[in-house]
């Protein structure tokens, strides 16, 4: 009992003493830190009234926004059938799917805006170095649930496949896809899905779509276009929202 | 050799289990046998098919089937797979498959690997699928989703998937401990008539004595992994049977039936 207490009293002084070295070690001063809510309500005031006369940026900029995804999506189908196939438990020896799924947690774990970043530095500007960040990122989690798509399978109709003399691809193609394939369309969306979301923001580190006008609007201080970009952004995630509703009903 | 199978001194234990499933059993069939399994759960009817399926490993003893050894540690050679047909208990089908579909993967078998995996079947594939279909009474449900048939439909699409197969050797796990009476001997009476006109063999496991006695010409009582007795149909005897269902409930605790 006693160490117990004892325990719960030094995670109290833990977190104590975390949130104290980032308040001395933060270089704010108090008196920004108090001045900070006037000045977000002054620039939020010159944000107002949006500025129209971008529309047809903002359409140029989604338009790409969409390609991306879309593109980047389908790199990243491509990319998970075979790496989802090597990381299933029914179709390969766990020296293999075990390996895989590292390797996937991995991809998974590099957060998608670096992975931009970084292609950026390798392939330049534009919407390419956006689609293949995207195919890259969403392989980490599509190829994981294709995996899972394949193992949650019911088993006997593998079992009576076999019997009957089916190789492992017959199996596969016959007793596995008939079973996966509404699992399989519901993530890819679900992963379009996120895609579309976090392609939005590719631009602001040069990787193309409608956050590269953000990015440029805000730097010149044309903050009345910035929110106009900012809505248009707003409604394309709620639009998103309401498609994957419709999809989703379409595919349950 | 007009034996359809031997079976020479095979034993065989799940993996877990403390006692055999399957204890020292020998078994001939000949060829054009119609022979029923009978025995309480867990008597080792279900394993001694599977033994018989290719679909068991780590086994000891010899089997042959069609004259075929197999290995205790392989899969039987493949042009030997679709000559034993099997019928599960719970019928295995892909549900979000149509009738047809689902019989037709009973051909894959017979298929050359790049056509099965196409599934591009031929002529001759559909013909033997729709025989098949109309020998089961089911020709009118060859487009409906198994998902939406009746437990009796659906053990009918499992014998003609069987059936398609072409097998040479029927293997049946409780074929009908699914249905009511009535279904359980029409479904009995199309698979030995369907096995008959096609001159295979036929194993089934059964619960039901008098089903047993009306559709086998062999009946072999099973109980705790070891043949009971191994009899003509017109000498089984209601005391033999009496005697293997007898502590019937101590014999099977749950979950110690064999899964396929």
């Amino acid at each position: 009992m006693r160490s117990r207490q004892f325990g719960s009293l030094m995670t109290a002084a833990g977190i104590a003493g975390v949130v104290l070295w980032s308040f001395v070690t933060t270089d704010v001063e108090l008196s920004r830190m108090v001045s900070a809510g006037p000045r977000i309500a002054d620039f939020l005031g010159r944000m107002f009234p949006p500025d129209t006369t971008v529309m047809n940026e903002i359409i140029k900029g989604s338009a790409e926004t969409l390609r991306i995804a879309i593109l980047g999506t389908l790199g990243a189908v491509v990319l998970s059938v075979p790496i989802g196939l090597l990381a299933s438990e029914t179709m390969v020896p766990p020296a293999c799917y075990r390996v895989v799924r590292t390797l996937l947690a991995f991809v998974r774990a590099i957060p998608l805006i670096l992975v931009a970043m970084l292609m950026v530095g390798a392939v330049g500007l534009g919407p390419l170095p956006g689609i293949i960040a995207i195919a890259f990122h969403a392989t980490g989690m599509l190829a994981k649930f294709y995996a899972e798509a394949i193992d949650g399978v019911s088993r006997p109709p593998l079992a009576a496949l076999e019997s009957a003399g089916a190789g492992p691809l017959a199996r596969l193609r016959h007793a596995i896809w008939p079973q996966m394939a509404p699992v399989v369309a519901r993530d890819t969306i679900f992963r379009f899905e996120l895609n579309l979301r976090e392609s939005l923001i590719l631009g602001i580190v040069g990787a193309g779509g409608i956050g590269f006008y953000i990015q440029t609007y805000v730097r010149s201080f044309q903050y009345d276009k910035a929110a106009s970009v900012t809505i248009a952004v707003i409604v394309m995630v709620v639009a998103i929202e309401a498609l994957n509703v419709v999809l989703r009903r379409r595919f349950s | 050799m007009n034996l359809a199978a031997q079976i020479d001194d095979a034993s065989f234990t799940h993996s877990g289990a403390t006692t055999p499933a399957l204890d020292h059993v020998s078994l001939d069939i000949a060829r054009g046998e119609i022979i029923a399994l009978l025995g309480p759960s867990g008597a080792g009817k279900t394993t001694l098919l599977s033994l018989l399926d290719g679909r068991l490993r780590g086994w000891l003893g010899r089997v042959s089937v069609f004259g075929t050894p197999l290995d205790p540690d392989k899969a039987p050679p493949r042009d030997l797979r679709p000559d034993t047909g099997f019928v599960f208990q719970e019928f295995a089908l892909v549900e979000r498959s149509t009738v047809l579909r689902n019989v037709l993967n009973g051909r894959l078998g017979r298929m050359s690997a790049l056509r099965a995996v196409l599934g591009s079947h031929t002529a001759n594939d559909l013909r033997v699928a729709q025989d098949a279909l109309a020998d089961c009474g089911i020709d009118d449900l060859a487009h409906r989703r198994v998902d939406s048939l009746s437990g009796g439909q659906r053990q009918r699409v499992a014998i003609a998937r069987c059936l398609a197969q072409e097998p040479r050797l029927i293997l049946a796990d409780e074929p009908v401990s699914n249905l009511d009476p009535t279904r359980a001997a029409e479904i009995l009476t199309l698979l030995t008539e369907a096995a008959r006109a096609r001159g295979a063999t036929v194993a089934f496991s059964s619960h039901q004595p008098e089903l047993a006695r009306r559709f086998a010409q062999r009946i072999i009582g099973m109980r705790g992994g070891r043949i009971a007795f191994d009899v003509p149909t017109q000498e089984l005897t209601d005391t033999a049977t009496a005697e293997l269902y007898r502590d019937a409930a101590q014999m099977a605790p749950i979950g110690l039936r064999a899964v396929p």
